[in-house]
Parts: structure tokens; sequence; C-alpha cells
């Protein structure tokens, strides 16, 4: 016979109820504690973009927006927690974002301009900004913005073309078929992503200078392109290797060929697979910057990150406020391909198929 | 529609020899159950069939014709996978649509055949959903509709009732019979399930570790097993098998001694469940376990020579577990095989006990 002992039902239910509710105040602390310093300097960017004026080192209009954007990102965690429902969450939310919209226009919006942004359609901008505070030599002479803007999509874009259609192809061939060196050939992809690749970036001049591509968009590309490679390859094969066999087989014998069946019914499987590679391989492409700034000479091959970088260098003490826009500009196609694709990449865990 | 022949095929992956040498002819229109344990080939002979695997030796042959060269999407053999492998990005009516758009029908054509396969399995109302939103029984509908839309000269299925629940196996599997009456297409149907291989099948090929047991009937197969595997493999409940010794025309067995015919040695005696009897002769044993089966009772009974499986008609035999019984046989039921061969032992004839 087992022995019975009461139990106090009450007060378990009670221990664990407290239990619960402290473990979500932690969360939330947690949540609020981490996603503010994310928040903050990219508000601060935008805010300086669209605020500060040549010469005038005004910090008022920061601290009066962070006053704005602190208790903001405090109660939408909080609507958050506190929400019973998806309409009660979508309710408080919108509340939250609409006081936080007028505080912000009431203490932040009279001092907002545009004319942070005369890059876009002043080249020389950097003369133009100057002579506002008298100096009126020793401006770098830049190149057109629009330019270094069209380098940077073009080495992003080539880059991640090739990285997804060569990965695509490699990580199949490698899922599916034997063939001999096909495990040390997995294990050295792994490998080749270990190394920091800066360590070779001496002996990637050299070869760039021989063979005749220093200072060309396309050798900047060749070198993206070779260190991007190994973990696309590695990633694909993952979602490869989660397509059965069986609807391959079953499209050979529906009569498609094998390239065919690898199109309309392999491919189709791994599109989260590729949309991940394809955003991530851009991004990569579109921030670079180690590279490209060995590589890379003459101004007219300028990225966007030269192009930042020699703002910086030349107007960071005269005018911050067009430093950090050259940033918001910056920072904007990465922004756009993130939320287009923020939906698939959420779901790339899943992977494979599904039912 | 084709008459198929195996000769002398041989599969191997690397130094496995899954295959060693298979002899086969499948007739034209015939309706085959490849039946065997898991592991035992099945599977690759049909992936030989449908092209996917290349045979490592040997010649398959379509209507006389080698096919080991020819090219899967060349075949035109449909075939329903086990997981059915529907096309997950698709809709039913693509999937059904697939194997025509390499075939080059006109998209009117195509859809009508389409239509006319879906309405064959009764798919028409799900034509616009995917594959995710349907139930097992319906994406094994979906699966063999798009196998039979292009018209195969053969129609290859891996144990394609395996993941429905008991009733539904038994609606699909008067389905497909019925399906193939109707088409009268060849079909070679791939099973572990004795049960649905004899209920469907016109002959049943029955496999084990890559040779063939034995080709036959399913009244072959279960009357005369060639082997102790054919015996032990055919029949639910399963056949009892019993050690006994063949001398001087008698057999014993647990001390009971039978006139028999053609047999000496060691043998190995097969009786049927089915064909015990509760008597006041024969093998001597306590009754150990009941379990009704519906109409039929099955009863396990321990005696001198292991456990013994009896069925009895009717409910109300009246046994209850402990009891002592005694088991005669209808002799002519029996079966004997020689333990070292394992072999049926043809013309041996048992008589009733002495
Ligand atoms: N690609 C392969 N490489 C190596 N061995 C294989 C391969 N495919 C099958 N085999 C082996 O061949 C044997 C037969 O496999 P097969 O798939 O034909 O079995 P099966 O009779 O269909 O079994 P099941 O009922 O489990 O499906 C098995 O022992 C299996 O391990
Ligand atoms: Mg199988």
């Amino acid at each position: 016979m087992v022995a019975r002992t009461t139990v106090d039902w009450d007060a378990l239910a009670t221990r664990a109820r407290v239990a619960r509710r402290s473990r979500a105040v932690v969360l939330y602390a947690f949540l609020i504690a981490v996603s503010l310093p994310i928040i903050l300097p990219y508000f601060w960017l935008v805010t300086i973009a669209f605020s500060a004026r040549t010469g005038v080192a005004d910090t008022a209009v920061l601290w009066r927006s962070m006053a704005v954007v602190i208790p903001t990102v405090v109660a939408l965690w909080l609507a958050a927690a506190l929400a019973q429902s998806r309409r009660q969450l979508w309710m408080g939310l919108t509340a939250v974002a609409a006081i936080a919209a007028v505080a912000f226009a009431l203490l932040v919006g009279p001092d907002l301009h545009l004319g942070n942004f005369i890059f876009l359609w002043e080249p020389d901008f950097a003369s133009v900004v100057r002579s506002r505070i008298g100096e009126v030599k020793g401006a770098v002479q830049f190149p057109n913005v629009w330019h270094a803007f069209g380098n940077s999509i073009l080495i992003a874009g080539a880059q991640t073309t090739i990285v997804v259609t060569v990965a695509s192809l490699a990580a199949y061939y490698l899922s599916r078929f034997q063939f001999p060196g096909r495990s040390s050939m997995l294990r050295s992809l792994l490998v080749l992503h270990a190394f920091p690749v800066l360590t070779l970036i001496v002996p990637m001049f050299l070869m760039l200078y021989w063979i005749g591509l220093l200072d060309t968009l396309s050798g900047v590309i060749i070198v993206l392109v070779a260190f991007e490679l190994p973990f696309a390859i590695f990633i694909m094969k993952g979602f490869f290797d989660a397509v059965p066999w069986d609807i391959e087989m079953s499209a050979l014998t529906d009569g498609a060929s094998r390239r065919q069946a690898f199109v309309s019914v392999v491919l189709p499987q791994v599109r989260n697979g590729i949309l991940a590679i394809a955003v991530f391989t851009f991004i990569r492409g579109w921030e670079e910057y180690i590279f490209v700034f060995t590589f890379l000479i003459r101004n007219s091959n300028w990225t966007m990150s030269l192009y930042m970088y020699w703002v910086r260098d030349d107007v960071m003490g005269v005018d911050y406020g067009v430093v950090s826009a050259v940033g918001v500009f910056y920072l904007v196609p990465s922004l756009i391909l993130y939320m287009g694709a923020q939906r698939y990449l959420m779901q790339m865990s899943i992977g494979g198929v599904k039912g | 529609m084709a008459k198929i022949e195996f000769r002398n095929v041989v599969k191997r992956f690397g130094a496995v020899e899954v295959i060693p040498d298979m002899n086969l002819v499948i007739e034209d229109g015939e309706f085959v159950a490849l039946l065997g344990p898991s592991g035992c080939g099945k599977s690759t002979s049909l992936f030989m069939l449908a092209g996917i695997y290349l045979p490592s030796g040997g010649e398959l042959l379509f209507d006389g014709h080698v096919v080991n060269e020819v090219e899967a999407r060349d075949r035109n053999v449909g075939i329903v996978f086990q997981s059915y492998a529907l096309y997950p990005h698709m809709s039913v009516r693509d999937n059904i649509l697939f194997p025509l758009r390499f075939k080059k029908t006109p998209r009117d054509e195509a859809l009508t055949r389409v239509k006319a396969a879906a309405n064959l399995v009764r798919v028409e109302e799900l034509l616009d959903r995917r594959p995710s939103e349907l139930s097992g029984g319906q994406q094994q509908r979906v699966a063999l509709a798009r196998a039979l839309v292009k018209e195969p000269q053969l129609l290859l299925l891996d144990e394609p009732l395996s993941n429905l629940d008991a009733s539904l196996r038994l609606s699909m599997r008067t389905e497909i019979k019925s399906l193939h009456a109707q088409l009268g297409v060849t079909t070679v149907l791939v099973t572990h399930d004795q049960i649905e291989a004899t209920t469907m099948a016109d002959r049943i090929i029955c496999m084990r570790a890559g040779q063939i047991e034995q080709v036959g009937t399913p009244d072959d197969l279960y009357l005369k097993p060639s082997s102790l595997f054919v015996a032990g493999f055919i029949g639910s409940p399963p056949i009892n098998l019993v050690a006994g010794k063949a001398e001087g025309g008698t057999i014993t067995v647990d001390g009971v001694r039978f006139p028999v015919e053609g047999a000496s040695g060691s043998v190995t005696v097969g009786l049927r469940p089915e064909h015990l009897r509760f008597g006041n002769t024969g093998f001597a044993g306590r009754i150990a376990q009941i379990e009704p089966m519906g109409r039929e009772i099955l009863y396990v009974v321990e005696t001198g020579m292991g456990a013994l499986r009896v069925l009895e008609q009717g409910s109300s035999a009246g046994h209850s577990t402990g009891e002592e019984v005694r088991i005669g046989f209808q002799p002519e039921n029996s079966l004997v095989f020689e333990t070292a061969q394992q072999k049926l032992v043809a013309g041996a004839h048992v008589r009733a006990p002495i």
C-alpha cells in the first residue's frame, strides 16, 4: 500500500502562478534591456540625419528624442506582456505608437529637415558644406553617390547570383551523388569557413595583382564569392538532404529528365534555403568593407562602404549630419531586403518539405 | 500493357548483393504481388522495373525487349510510392497533370484526362487542394490517379496501403482490385502483408533475402507452400510448426504416432490453426490463453512441444484457461517438411493417428 499524504493543491497552484509571473517579469526586463541598446543607436542615426545642421553641435534634440523612444520601447513591451488577446495586443501597440508619434512630432518635429541629404543631388557636397563654415579648399573629390550605390548593387547582386547558382548545384550534387572524396570535401567545406578571411588578404592582393583584376569590381566579386561559397553550399546541402528521394524518383518515372526533375520538383522544396542564402549573401556583399578597401583604389570603383568611409573621413569634423544621412541612405536597401524576406527567413528552421 | 520478364537479374549496392539471381515472368494484364518480409528486396525489384535502379546484371524485358538501359521517363510506368511522393508545392490538379507535361499532351486534352483520372479514384472534389491538406487515404488516391493518368503499360504499387487505417485499407483493397479489372493494366503490388497479397493478387511471388521462394496463386501458397518460410509467412494466425521423426511409415510427434507415406528422417509438420480441433484424442495440452477474434476464437495451448494455436468456430465453445484439452487434426491438411532442407516433402501424406 502506498501511504496517502494530503496534498495542498491550492498552495501548489499559487506557487506555480507566482513562478510563472516572475519568469515573465524577468523575461520582459531582459527584452527591454537588450532591445534598447540596439534600437537607440539606429534611432539616433536617423534623428541626427534629419535634424543636425552644419557647424552646430546641438545635442538637445537627441535627448528630447530619447525621452520619446525609451518610454515607447518600454511601453511596447509592457503592452505585449499585458495583452490578453491578439486584439488587445494590436490595440495596445497601436495606442503606444500613436502617442509616441504625437510626442515625437511635438518634441522633435520642429527640428527636422532634409538638408543633410545634399549628397544625393550635389556630388561636390563636401565643398558646399565646407564653404558654409568658411573653409574653401581641401575637400575630397567625391564620385556621384549613385555611382557608388550602383557599384555596391553590382557587387552584391553579382555575388548573390553566382553564390546561389553555384551553391545550389554543388549542394545538390553533394547531397545526391556518391563519389570518391565526398566526405572529405564536406569536411573541408566547414574547415574553410573556420579561418578568419582577413589572414588571406596579402596573398589575395598579390593574386589579383598578377591576374590583372586589382582595382576592378570583378576581382572583388570573385574574392567574395570564393569566401561565401563554402558555407552557402553547406547550408544548401542541409536543405537538399531534407527533400525526400521519392518525389524525385517519382518525377523521373513521370517522364521528367534529371534536370527537369531538379528544376520543377526539387528546387521548389528548397526555396526557403535559396532565399536565405540569397539574402545573407547580398547583405554580406552590401556591407563588404575590408576587401573593397584593399582591392579597389580608383574613386569610380567606390562602393557605398568606401563612400561612407571617405565621407566620414572628410566631413565628420564639419558636419556629422551629412555623415549620418549617408549612413541612413546606406542602410535603406538592407532594411527593405530584410523586411521583404523576413517572412521566409523565419521559416528557415522548418526547411525541407512540409506535409 | 506489357509482359514483364526478369532473366537472371542481379542487383548489387556496392559490395552488397541484394538480389542474387531473379527469374520471373509476369503475364500481360496480370495482377501480381511481391510478398516478403522487410528488407528482402521488394522495393529494389520494383525500382528496377521503374528504371530508377539499373540492374547490375541479367536482363529485364518488357514485351520481349531488353529495357535494362531504357531511362525511367521512357518506360511509361506508373508508380505509387509507399510515401505517395506527391509534389508538396503543387495542387492536386497539377500533381495529376505532371506526367502529361512531359508528353506534350495538348492542354485541353490533358485537363480532360486529369478529370477522368480524378473521377476514377474519386478525388474530383479535391483538385484545388495541396497534398498537405489531404488525409492519408486521399493522398493515396491522388498518387494512384497520377500513376494512372499517363495510361501506363505497367502499374507499380509499393506498399500503397501501409499508411492507412484498417477499414480504409479494406475498401482501398477492393477499389484497387476493381480498378485493375476495369483497366486491365499489368500490375505489381509490393507488400509485406500476406492478407493484402492473397486478397488482391492473381499470383503471389514470395521473396526472402532477395531470392524468390515460391511463385503461385494464393491457394497454391496456402495449400502447398514449397518451404517452411512460405508456410510460416502465409496464413493468419500463423501455422503451427512442430518437430517430428518419420521412420518406417510412421511419424512420431510429441509421442503421438501417425501413419505417413513418402517421408523419412527428421521432419517438421505444419498444422494450420484452423485445421486443429479439440477432441478426445491427439496432443495433450492446457489452454494458456483465449483470444476472441469475432466469429472465431484463437486458443493458445501449451503442449509438450511448445505452444499450439488452435482456431475454433463459434463463441459458445465453453472452454476456459487452464483447462486440459486434447487436440486432433484433419490429417489431409497437414504439411510435412524436411527439417534439414526446410522444403516440403512432395507427396508426403499423413493419416489419422493410430
Ligand atoms: N541504395 C541502397 N544502398 C545500399 N543498400 C540498399 C540500398 N537500397 C536498399 N538497400 C538494401 O537492400 C535490401 C533490400 O531493400 P528494399 O528496399 O528492396 O527492401 P524491401 O523489401 O522493399 O523492404 P521494406 O518492406 O522494408 O520496404 C535491404 O537490405 C537494404 O538495406
Ligand atoms: Mg520497400
